[in-house]
């Protein structure tokens, strides 16, 4: 006991004394009206200590008192004299506990608000919900002034004060029933230990359930509070997971929006350099045309010089026209359009052998390999088109591989579709980037020594492709180099 | 935690379920053949008493034995805490040094305190057992200094075998049975199935009843207003003792010290 409540148990203490030994000099009997002073200290010690307070100055009155109505029926028998004194003795000893118990009340009732406002600091935490579950019940058991405090959250994921839910327990029961549960006695020890759990109800039912215990009673108000306690709870722990929620999305959108916004500065930078590719591979060809065609109209060549010339202008007309058809794809993909198609029925190994035929005559400083794996079934593909992805995928397989290297391409069919392998032994692509490579205008890094591009060239096959209902994607081939795998639908 | 991780079983079993009544049976047709005995002067009054008290307590230590040992160890018999209260009481009619054997009873029920997990027996805070033989102490001798100067009871200086004796009788009879069945046997099952206030109301009023109707409490006015007075309060301090602390040894120690201070009232037999 602190010095304080030391000194104030001393006041109602002295009272009595003083009383008793006034009473005691004065000689009076039992019914004497001076007998009403023992309300005094048992009041005061009632208010100031509650209901044990009451009672141990009730005990002190009574003890103080009972002489002399002790006196009274030894030397005059039951007299009404006696009588009075008794009822004082009575009345002294409701007194004291009943307002200690009024004052215990009163005092529990503002605890009651101390607590609610400790929840809701606990629950203010934007910690996950076991932790601010382990946070509440330690609130509860001190505010509550129980031995422990459990709860069952989260349809019996988050449990606190034990490390199961037994399904035939009391919680269990309350959850399932959302009824209050007291049990008197949960019978695990020398001393009675009483048990309450009720039900933590929300707008949306129950959303848990809150136990005590404690090796003491549960008065019935106690146990109504706790009632009231559990609604407020469980409304309290609705609007924190419904603030939880709510932080919770505005950090992902936050998130999104910074990805985004990093994407879009990303867009912008790839934008930049491809107009600046883009002017690049533009004036090439465009100076090599102005150069040539300023020699065959100012000097005379040979008819073989003069061919030879102009099947360098034409393969330069070509490629700006590829270039132009790259960009013309890549609008229409901005605008959210496929590629327009014309299919057809055809056979595609003719196309394949084509295409690196093709790669063989103009291109002989690398090896390139043909295999194709039995008879292939038809596609339903545009030619043009099927053509377009072929010579990109060959043509960066020998731009991003080393001269002398070797270049295989593959044609099987398998499970219903035509697949064409396109391996090269060049340096690879790291797996990281293996997914970008598809994007418009995404260029690896520290390939800009290795050969001219817009960035736009996968990016239109990948559009080409799936325009066919097909797939492409890029794998680390066997040892170093790049495997590019086109597979088309077969028709049956 | 029990409410989350144990099942949870509504008790079902009344508050008196278990008793061993053929031996109530017994020990009550023993202890009224005693009385009707004694009253009709058959057989003098010292050992229809012994009889008699013997008997009524040790249907009180029967009982609360047999509830202690209730779907537990059964090896500790009823049977067995009836005969020591019994010996312990004819023991002390038959030589002034039978009141030994009154001490049979206890020293028996601390051997068995392993086989009687729910008899109140455990050990309690040094505390509350001081706080205990405080109040019987203070009870006691505000019983005293009542009696003797308010109402004129004369206070008598004990000899040391009428101290032993007076100790041998309430240490192992007269307070350890009342303890042991009101408090240990009773109160617990009580405040396992009701508050704990009107548990221990229920156990005062039985428990005054049981000294209201001894015959060795004198029967006249003052002495049962007084006695109602100082047991009423006597059995709520050792209930409320016995909820703090789950034992009985403050009741015990409490109930001792104030039948100690009774017992040198010069009107007391």
């Amino acid at each position: 006991m602190s010095a304080a409540r030391i000194r104030a148990a001393l006041g109602p203490a002295a009272i009595l004394l003083a009383i008793t030994a006034g009473l005691a000099a004065a000689n009076v009997g039992p019914a004497t009206p001076w007998r009403h002073l023992y309300l005094v200290p048992v009041v005061l010690a009632g208010i100031r200590f509650g209901v044990a307070g009451g009672l141990v100055a009730a005990l002190g009155a009574v003890l103080a008192f009972g002489p002399f109505v002790l006196r009274e029926i030894e030397g005059h028998g039951p007299t009404w004299a006696a009588a009075e004194g008794i009822v004082t003795l009575v009345v002294l000893a409701v007194s004291g506990a009943a307002v200690g118990s009024l004052a215990a009340r009163a005092r529990r009732q503002r605890e009651r608000y101390d607590t609610l406002r400790a929840v809701q600091r606990a629950l203010a935490d934007p910690a996950p919900l076991d932790r601010t579950a382990a946070r509440l019940a330690s609130v509860l058991t001190e505010r509550l002034r129980v031995d422990v405090a459990g709860l069952v959250l989260d349809d019996g994921r988050v449990v606190v004060g034990a490390d199961h839910v037994d399904p035939r327990s009391a919680a269990a029961y309350v959850v399932a029933h959302r009824e209050p549960v007291f049990v008197i006695d949960a019978g695990t020890g020398s001393r009675a230990r009483r048990v309450v759990v009720v039900p933590l109800t929300s707008t949306d039912g129950t959303v848990g359930a809150l136990a005590v215990e404690r090796l003491g009673d549960f008065s019935r108000e106690e146990r109504d509070a706790l009632v009231g306690f559990g609604a407020a709870l469980g409304l309290a722990l609705d609007n924190a997971r419904l603030a939880a929620r709510q932080r919770r999305f505005a950090e992902e959108l936050e998130q999104k929006v910074s990805q985004a916004t990093a994407r879009l500065g990303e867009m912008d930078r790839l934008k930049s350099d491809f107009v600046a590719l883009a002017s690049h591979e533009l004036r090439t060809p465009l100076t090599a045309l102005q150069g040539f065609s300023e020699l065959l109209a100012t000097r005379p060549f040979a008819p073989a010089e003069v061919r030879r010339l102009a099947d360098i202008m034409r393969a330069e007309i070509e490629r700006l026209g590829r270039i132009v058809s790259d960009f013309l794809d890549l609008a229409r993909l901005e605008r959210g359009l496929t590629p327009s198609i014309r299919r057809a029925v055809l056979d595609p190994v003719p196309l394949i052998t084509a295409a690196v035929e093709l790669f063989r005559r103009t291109r002989t400083s690398h090896r390139l390999e043909l295999h194709v794996d039995g008879a292939l079934p038809h596609v339903d593909a545009d030619a043009d088109a099927l053509d377009r992805v072929l010579k990109n995928l060959i043509g960066n397989a020998l731009k991003y591989s080393p001269p002398g290297s070797c270049v295989r391409v593959r044609a099987r069919a398998t499970e219903g579709v035509v697949a064409v392998d396109v391996e090269d032994e060049g340096p690879g692509i790291p797996p990281e980037e293996r997914a970008r490579i598809f994007e418009p205008y995404y260029r690896m890094r520290d390939t800009a020594a290795l050969g001219h591009g817009t960035g736009l060239g996968l990016s239109v096959v990948k559009s080409l492709v799936e325009a066919h209902g097909g797939t492409v994607h890029a794998e680390a081939a066997p040892g170093t180099g790049t495997r590019m795998t086109v597979m088309l639908p077969a028709l049956p | 935690m029990y409410a989350i991780s144990d099942p949870w079983i509504p008790p079902t079993r009344g508050l008196l379920a278990g008793m061993p009544m053929p031996l109530l049976l017994v020990l009550g047709v023993l202890t009224a053949t005693a009385g009707a005995l004694a009253a009709a002067e058959l057989v003098p009054l010292t050992p229809a008493r012994a009889v008699g008290a013997g008997g009524a307590q040790g249907a009180l230590l029967a009982t609360a034995v047999t509830w202690a040992r209730s779907g537990r160890r059964r090896r500790t018999t009823p049977l067995m805490a009836a005969i020591l209260v019994f010996v312990g009481a004819v023991g002390a009619t038959l030589s002034p040094f039978g009141v030994i054997a009154y001490l049979a009873a206890p020293v028996w029920l601390c051997l068995q305190r392993d086989r009687l997990p729910a008899f109140g027996l455990t050990r309690p805070p040094i505390g509350i057992c001081a706080a205990g033989a405080a109040l019987g102490a203070l009870l006691g001798a505000h019983l005293l200094l009542t009696s003797s100067l308010t109402l004129g009871y004369g206070v008598r200086v004990p000899t040391t075998a009428h101290l032993i004796s007076w100790l041998a009788y309430d240490a192992g009879a007269n307070v350890l049975t009342t303890e042991a069945f009101f408090r240990g046997a009773l109160l617990d099952r009580a405040q396992r199935r009701r508050p704990f206030a009107m548990s221990s109301a229920l156990v005062t009023l039985l428990c005054l009843a049981r000294y209201l109707v001894d015959p060795l409490l004198p029967h006249n006015l003052e002495v049962m207003a007084g006695a109602v007075f100082y047991l009423t309060l006597l059995s709520l301090a050792n209930c409320w003792m016995y909820w703090r602390s789950g034992s009985i040894v403050p009741g015990i120690a409490a109930g001792v010290a104030f039948f100690a201070c009774y017992r040198l009232l010069h009107v007391v037999s």
